[in-house]
């Protein structure tokens, strides 16, 4: 799945240029796929339905129930949207990791707005994106002007801002005063879906159409795919690259309105430490559906997750907090071995059915 | 030497080898050709251990059965590679490259002994009949030292005694006197005994250096023949199954010489010292020059890969240097060389490929509308010719030869004034070379015009009308067609262009 996105990294994509005829797994098209291969693009998806059952079973009359939906939706949307603002830069084969500390800095002045000044909260809400934005911009000098690898500058920024979270925070919770309208949002349902996760859906679609349906999105994939072919195409490749830091930096702001609505207060450990599991997500996601970074993979790997948590939860009481780390962390690594071994898997089927051809 | 006898392979279902047998004598070379498709790379990447051959094939090497499909037991048995894309470290030196593989000469505590390995290294180039400083990181060589690096880095240790060389497309980026080294090489390791397999598009060079030849053609083996026995014309009927229609050039036709549409001005940067030209209105003007001479950096400085002095103008308008897009804009488009590096998006299909650079006319209200962009792409894959299962097949599924009328099509698509070639047919099959080179002439029929910078003088004689021939970064001459330009005169004006009197700044200082 990395293969797709950093090509200039990963040894061995030479080799998958100079293959002939089919023997890429990335064949979405091929009326020939194997079924293993089926059922890896797919294994977020077949994984949430195993848990469904699975918890379903176990403990029928707490985990198939409208409020755990809500709960477990609700209780990811944050990474989630986390997610997506990481998933934006990385189609462009860029990395963001500061989009927790962005979080993070994003809830922090909202709350510390709101408790000492008199601004309207939409207000509010506006100064913490566009102090995320102008983050973002920095992020673009650092790796297009200056050209530090993006995984280095993101790191470095990220830390800067943890120092700013800090500073301004002066290491202490804060929490915010907000109107009552402002943490309703964050507790009510539209149409019995909550109104972060109506939000969460409505984040989504933008990002998948912008990122599958405009030209673009295609321009963001064709960067990550070879930045110098598509500079000699014509792409106005810099401009990429900042509009997708400054489109993360703004995705990970809205995180924070998000957290602040659900939650409301700031404290430390807010944002940074959802990077992992967002990062998780995304990696994960790339590997299902079409093969390379895209936003309902990493919606479906998030919750499917999500969910197998909660059900682990659920079943075997509040001991299990160390489960979720595990969790992701087993979840990614098998996700990325599986998308690498799927190589040899076509090579294999493709044998195999060949052999059938000539003995027939 | 070798046998190899009912090699078949398959991907999905689709023949790439069938049954091929291929024998390889003692201290012979024996060359492989046919088409793009015919299944010669796949051969030896089964050879290579890259791809796994299907049941039934079975092979021996020195008489002792070899195991197809296994990089290890190839090596084992002393066959050694040396494949298009070279598989050469840039960033590392020549030395590093050299040894990888071999184990360096160690000091005490594990320290690698520069100085041995170095000179280990250089014995190494030396036998490959190269001149190179081993020190240089291999990126700062031009393409023919490479080609020869390569070589010298497959060369088994003597100790281990005969063996089999495979060369694939050592030649398709080199030009003549590089070739002629190459071959000198080449006749060198075949007198010490050993056997060198080699795979090329260019039929004179098969006819130059290998003693037999074996000709495949979609998956199959048509024959074996002694080169000495066969001659050009039964050799590419083999190969393509019927009479090639070679185009004798294109007719003249009737060109404004007022009407200048590419203007350089004293252009330089990297190799390039200073070329001053123009390209009229459907007019193709080729650039020749030996490897070094600037002719492989001027299409890269022209389009604004690389940075460049001196003025750049398209239609009247001046090109900033450095900027692609703004080339575009002007009207000028490029067909990159080094396809896989500079053109090809390997993560994306067929359709995204051919459409990039100008997707506005599939956009509708912000929004990309893909039935009516793969329409249009399957038009391209019909009027090209273009092999491929359609417009959402994977780009790398493509061969050389499609991949580069997909990357012509994405450059002609843009409607440009000029289109810049690098190289163009590289690498590709005589059909596809005549394909595109039959499209090429069709756009500029209609009123295009070209700068094509090729390493191949056939095809610089067959479509420009005039060419230039560079040498040290600047002009020495220029053929005209009609008076003076053929394959023949391009590759004798290369040679033998008089050094140029070096201005007084590049003269070293006096004393």
């Amino acid at each position: 799945m990395l293969r797709n996105s950093q090509p200039q990294t990963v040894a061995g994509e030479a080799d998958v240029v100079s293959t002939p005829a089919g023997t890429r797994p990335a064949s979405a098209a091929s009326p020939r796929q194997p079924l293993s291969l089926i059922l890896g693009r797919y294994s977020a998806v077949f994984l949430w339905i195993g848990f469904l059952i699975l918890f379903g079973i176990l403990k029928p009359d707490i985990f198939l129930t409208v409020s755990t939906f809500r709960l477990t939706f609700g209780e990811g949307v944050v990474t989630a949207v986390l997610a997506l603002a990481f998933l934006v830069p990385l189609a462009a084969g860029t990395y963001d990791l500061s989009v927790g500390a962005l979080m993070g800095l994003s809830l922090c002045l909202i709350n510390w707005f709101s408790l000492n000044t008199d601004l309207p909260i939409a207000v509010v809400c506006l100064i913490a994106v566009a102090v995320c934005c102008a983050s973002g911009v920095l992020s673009g000098v650092l790796v297009v002007r200056f050209r530090v690898n993006s995984l280095i500058a993101t790191l470095g920024v990220s830390q800067v801002l943890s120092a700013v979270t800090l500073k301004i925070s002066d290491n202490r919770q804060v929490i915010g005063k907000f109107d009552g309208t402002f943490e309703k949002m964050g507790s009510s349902n539209v149409l019995g879906v909550p109104v972060v996760v109506a939000l969460l859906l409505v984040l989504a679609v933008v990002v998948w159409a912008v990122l599958e349906h405009t030209p673009v999105g295609r321009h963001l994939f064709a960067v990550g795919g070879n930045p110098e072919a598509a500079r000699l195409a014509g792409l106005p490749t810099s401009k990429l690259v900042y509009g997708s830091f400054v489109a993360s930096a703004g995705i990970a702001a809205l995180a924070g309105i998000v957290y602040s609505m659900r939650v409301g207060a700031y404290s430390a450990e807010a944002g940074p430490g959802l990077l992992f599991p967002a990062l998780a997500a995304v990696f994960f996601g790339a590997s299902q559906f079409s093969g390379r970074p895209n936003v309902w993979g990493t919606l479906v790997a998030y919750f499917a997750l999500a969910f197998g948590i909660k059900g682990l939860q659920l079943a075997f009481g509040p001991g299990t907090f160390w489960i979720q780390p595990l969790f992701q962390g087993a979840a990614l690594l098998i996700a990325v071995a599986l998308a690498s071994r799927q190589i040899t898997q076509t090579r294999k089927s493709r044998r195999a059915q060949a052999a059938q051809a000539t003995a027939a | 030497m070798l046998t190899i006898s009912s090699l078949s392979k398959s991907f999905a279902g689709q023949l790439a080898l069938d049954r091929v047998d291929l024998e390889v004598q003692q201290g012979e070379v024996h060359a492989l050709v046919g088409q793009n498709g015919s299944g010669k790379s796949t051969l030896i990447k089964v050879l290579a251990g890259y791809h796994q051959p299907d049941d039934g094939a079975s092979a021996t090497m020195h008489d002792a059965p070899l195991e197809l499909g296994s990089a290890v037991a190839a090596h084992a048995a002393g066959i050694r590679f040396v494949h298009q894309d070279l598989g050469l470290v840039l960033e590392l030196s020549g030395i590093e490259n050299l040894m990888l593989g071999r184990s360096y000469p160690v000091g005490l505590g594990g320290r690698i002994r520069w100085s041995a390995a170095r000179e280990q290294a250089q014995a190494l180039v030396e036998r490959a009949g190269l001149t190179i400083d081993v020190r240089r990181p291999v990126g700062e060589l031009g393409l023919a030292d490479r080609t020869g690096l390569a070589i010298a880095r497959a060369l088994p240790d003597a100790s281990l005694g005969s063996a089999l060389v495979v060369l694939d497309e050592p030649t398709a980026a080199l030009p003549n006197t590089d070739v002629e080294r190459l071959f000198e090489t080449v006749r060198h390791l075949r007198e010490a005994g050993n056997s060198i397999l080699i795979v090329s598009h260019h039929l004179e060079e098969i006819f130059e250096i290998s003693d037999r030849i074996t000709v495949l053609r979609d998956g199959k083996k048509v024959a074996t023949t002694d080169a000495a026995s066969a001659d050009a014309d039964s050799l590419v009927r083999m190969m393509v199954g019927h009479d090639l229609v070679v185009s004798g050039g294109r007719t003249a036709g009737q060109r404004d010489e007022a009407d200048v549409v590419l203007d350089l001005a004293d252009v330089a940067g990297g190799t390039v010292h200073g070329v001053t030209a123009q390209v009229r209105k459907g007019e193709v003007l080729g650039v020749a020059g030996l490897t070094g001479s600037g002719r492989e950096e001027l299409a890269a400085i022209v389009t604004g890969r690389l940075p460049r002095t001196g003025v750049v103008r398209v239609a009247g308008t001046e090109i900033v240097a450095g900027s692609p897009s703004a080339g575009l804009k002007a009207g000028l488009a490029l067909v990159p060389g080094e396809r896989a590096r500079y053109g090809i998006f390997s993560n994306f299909n067929v359709r995204e490929n051919l459409t990039l650079g100008s997707l506005g006319r599939h956009t509708f209200k912000g929004r990309l509308a893909r039935r009516s962009e793969a329409r249009e792409v399957q038009e391209y894959i019909s009027s090209m010719g273009v092999v491929t299962r359609g417009p959402e097949a994977p780009i790398t599924s493509l061969s050389g030869g499609n991949q580069q009328k997909v990357l012509v099509a994405r450059a002609l698509r843009l409607d440009p004034a000029v289109l810049v070639l690098d190289d163009p047919t590289a690498g590709i099959d005589v059909k596809a070379r005549d394909q595109v080179h039959t499209i090429v002439e069709a756009a500029v029929d209609g009123g295009m015009s070209v700068l094509l910078a090729s390493t191949d003088s056939g095809e610089l004689a067959r479509l420009s009308d005039r060419v230039l021939v560079l040498r040290q970064g600047r002009v020495v001459r220029e053929l005209v067609r009609g008076a003076d330009l053929s394959a023949a005169a391009i590759d004798q004006a290369q040679v033998a262009a008089p050094l140029l009197e070096l201005p007084s700044e590049l003269r070293p200082a006096a004393p």
